[in-house]
């Protein structure tokens, strides 16, 4: 037997798209409008010069979303010690330097993936809150690595290998921002393609299904959280070339930045849905609107709360929509 | 004073629908009476209940208390006309003390002192006004939650299914309570699938059919065979005769000394593949239990299992899985369904390995398992990409079973309350799976509290009752009576 809605298809239906999908549509108009606003008002804004610098702004912040986006769509909220772990693996890039560019960039890749991958683990295997795991495990990072470090700037060995280009402009572009790209093609393919990523995807939807149907629950959160730890590790590569040195302050608000990406993109908090992709979109619109606030001349303070105000203003949107489907 | 009328209900009627719920049904209910109501799954008590604690309202009849016609609007409303409902699921809140909860949500203004005197008379004297509710066992707790019920100055007391979770001297210490609750003068609706505890406890027990009342009669007339009777009256004809499968490689099950505290002790079980089993029994009996811990998710559970010869480590869903255990829960919106995710994603969600090369999903794989699945279950191919959420139950149903089977690894395949909330024709396209499943050589164990599903779909009846094993017969030997008669007593029972 048939009901009204088994007939009617609901993402065909007029306002059946998916919460994610309509922030995503409501995002980009609200991004098109300031842009024409910007280029129109603003001078210095609409120059090849200038968008050079926000998708530089956007890529770093960009990369770690990538991985973030990988936690959220599991179900386990957000990590909030990307930033630092990003921090620690532009220090242990400096030092591991003296093995050789393409050694230095594996063993800071593999201890990412290792040090985040760890807390995933933890919260896979005992269910515990990500949100407290991650925070303890920052603190935990950063303690560490002052200790170690004895709190200074961490510097590349004298005779060590060039590692420039990872800083410099690759055809006009900075390189970094292939680097992005290229995170947001394998993220996006990974996620969709992959067995891992519909396990992330169904799990995130439901873990006590996912359990039932057999998924391999701590597998695939340690996964998550190492996709999140290699995304990390990749963007303090990148930190510490263009500083050439490593310092803890270098983790600034990338944790903050990164979640706001991923929340403004229109991946939902509650897991199982969202893209790679939307989170990209995320990270340009945050640059740009960070962009359009320096050129006219306003302090950080006010482009934090703009900021604050963009991402309140989606998850607020988010919750009403998600309202209005529970209740049809 | 006895014969005295606490409650009258007449010609009450409720449809939903097509269905009558409840058909001019009338009962009555005495002053300091312990009043059973009797009946399968939607026989109509449950309606019953829900009209007098307002919930329901009925589209006919009427409902008089101590001679007075009312109408509960609502719960509320039904409390202040002295109707309390004791849930078979607990509502207390677990970090509030006793007394919070049993303030929670009063109208009335009552002292600590009669608080604690309530708890008295209920066998609580121990028990603290300021003990975390709960940290008290759980039938102190399902105590807690009558002396809240009284504390609203009820007249009336419904306790439905008030012992379905409760251990034997737990069920002891509410027969005291209700047998004292009866000698102060109040009245008690008593809803179970116990006849012993019916038979024990009551003075007199109605019994519902198909939203009717089938008849009203004194306890001590009745014995077991007479209520059986009562509530099977006209049976249906169910297929007669055993289809022989014979499946070229049948798969093998052994249980021995399953235990899966606290509920179920010991359970030993051997079942042959092609061959379709029931746990037959009522809600509590266990038999969830036995599946689930066959499926890997109760992790403290013990025993020995072996799947034609190797042994089967319990407590891991994963390894279950990877042995051939697949698993039906009985709540698909809860932990079976994922309910925005499409019929796609939900078939091949048991089998990503199956669809994946190289760690990737293979579209051509993925498209084959599906079609073959969705020709199964008769869905349109069309829907394939729809999120299971917006598909009618049945049809929700038929996905939770059709992602089971067809398993080239399938051993073992578990299903409980295959048909739950599913429509006649829904649920024979359902039993027709798990047919076919079965002459694939799987061993088919389902769980059942549905004495027409057990019949239709079962070669061999197992009964369970409070945690044990009752009997096992194949379906030729079982008469419904015989079955419906271990489900709702059995060896466990308490005799008082």
């Amino acid at each position: 037997m048939s009901t009204v809605s088994d007939v009617i298809p609901s993402r065909f239906s007029i306002g059946g798209m998916s919460t994610g999908q309509k922030i995503t549509i409501l995002v980009t108009i609200l991004f098109l409008a300031i842009l024409i606003f910007a280029t129109v008002t603003t001078t210095g804004f609409y120059s090849v010069q200038n968008f050079k610098a926000i998708i530089n702004a956007a890529a770093l912040v960009g990369i770690i979303a990538v991985g973030m986006t990988y936690i959220v769509i599991s179900g386990n909220l957000f990590s909030l010690s990307v930033g630092t772990t990003a921090a620690v693996c532009a220090l242990t890039f400096m030092w591991a330097l003296r093995f050789g560019l393409v050694g230095g960039i594996i063993i800071t890749i593999v201890f990412g993936a290792v040090v985040i991958g760890l807390q995933g683990l933890l919260v896979g295997f005992t269910g515990a809150n990500p949100i407290i795991v991650t925070i303890a495990a920052g603190a935990l990072q950063e303690a560490v690595a002052i200790w170690i470090s004895g709190g200074v700037s961490v510097y590349p060995p004298d005779n060590g290998p060039s590692f420039a280009f990872l800083a410099s402009p690759l055809f006009g572009i900075p390189f970094p921002v292939y680097v992005f790209v290229a995170a947001v093609i394998l993220g996006e393919i990974f996620i969709k393609k992959s067995r891992f990523g519909r396990g992330l995807y169904l799990m995130g939807e439901s873990p006590r299904a996912g359990r039932t149907a057999g998924l391999p629950i701590t597998r695939l959160t340690t996964g998550a959280f190492v996709v999140a730890g290699v995304c990390a590790a990749i963007a303090g590569i990148l930190i510490g070339a263009f500083n050439q040195s490593g310092t803890m302050t270098a983790s600034g608000t990338l944790t903050v930045d990164s979640i706001s990406a991923v929340l403004v993109g229109g991946t939902a908090v509650i897991g199982g849905r969202g893209s790679v992709v939307r989170t990209a979109i995320g990270a340009i619109v945050i640059a740009s609107i960070s962009d359009l606030l320096l050129l006219r001349g306003y302090s950080t303070p006010v482009q934090l709360l703009v900021l604050g105000v963009i991402v309140t203003a989606v998850v607020i949107l988010s919750y009403l929509n998600s309202e209005r489907a529970g209740r049809s | 004073m006895f014969e005295t009328l606490r409650l009258e209900t007449q010609g009450i009627t409720k449809t939903y629908g097509h269905l009558h719920a409840l058909n001019d049904a009338s009962f009555d209910l005495r002053v300091g009476e312990v009043h059973a109501l009797l009946g399968h799954n939607g026989a109509g008590k449950s309606t019953l209940v829900k009209i007098l604690s307002g919930v329901v309202h009925p589209d006919a009849g009427s409902v008089r208390i101590d001679g007075e016609e009312v109408s509960p609007r609502n719960p509320r409303h039904a409390q202040d006309l002295g109707v309390a409902l004791v849930d078979q699921e607990l509502s207390l809140v677990p970090v509030l003390t006793v007394e919070e909860n049993l303030r929670l949500g009063s109208r009335r203004a009552v002292s600590s002192a009669d608080l604690r005197a309530l708890l008295d008379t209920l066998g609580l004297e121990h028990v603290k006004l300021t003990t975390l509710t709960g940290s008290l066992p759980i039938g102190e707790q399902q105590l807690v939650e009558i002396a809240r019920a009284l504390s609203r100055d009820a007249k009336i007391i419904i306790l439905d299914e008030p012992t379905a979770t409760l251990s034997e001297p737990e069920i002891d210490r509410v027969f005291a309570a209700v047998r004292r609750l009866a000698a102060q003068g109040k009245s008690v609706i008593y809803v179970s699938h116990r006849l012993g505890e019916v038979l024990t406890l009551c003075q007199r027990a109605t019994v519902f059919r198909d939203g009717k009342v089938v008849g009203t009669k004194n306890v001590a007339d009745l014995d077991r065979a007479g209520i059986v009777e009562m509530m099977l009256g006209h049976l249906p004809e169910f297929r007669t005769g055993s289809e022989v499968r014979t499946p070229e490689n049948p798969q093998h099950i052994s249980i021995r000394g399953l235990a899966i505290p606290p509920r179920v002790p010991t359970f030993d079980l051997e079942v042959q593949g092609g061959v379709i089993v029931a746990l037959a029994g009522q809600v509590g009996c266990g038999a969830s239990e036995v599946l689930r811990a066959l499926a890997g998710l109760v992790p403290n559970s013990r025993g020995d299992v072996e799947l034609g010869g190797v042994k089967l480590s319990l407590g891991s869903a994963v390894k279950s899985c990877a042995a051939g255990v697949f698993f039906s829960p009985s709540d698909r919106k809860e932990e079976g369904l994922f309910l925005t995710h499409s019929i796609v994603d939900n078939l091949v969600a048991t089998r990503l390995a199956r669809v994946s090369r190289g760690g990737f999903i293979q579209k051509s794989k993925q498209d084959a398992v599906v079609s073959k699945l969705l020709g199964l279950t008769g869905i349109a191919r069309e829907r394939r990409e729809l999120d299971v959420g917006v598909l009618s139950g049945g049809n929700q149903q038929k996905v939770l079973v059709a992602r089971g089977i067809d398993q080239p690894n399938s051993k073992v395949l578990l299903f409980d309350e295959p048909a739950r909330g599913v429509d006649v024709g829904g649920r024979a396209d359902i039993h027709e799976l798990i047919r076919g499943a079965a002459e694939q050589g799987n061993v088919v164990i389902f769980h059942s509290t549905d004495l027409d599903e057990v019949f239709d779909l079962a070669d061999v009846i197992v009964t369970m009752f409070a945690g044990r094993l009752v009997s096992v017969r194949t379906r030729a030997e079982a008469t419904p009576a015989a079955v419906l008669t271990d489900m709702t007593h059995g060896e466990g029972e308490i005799s008082a």
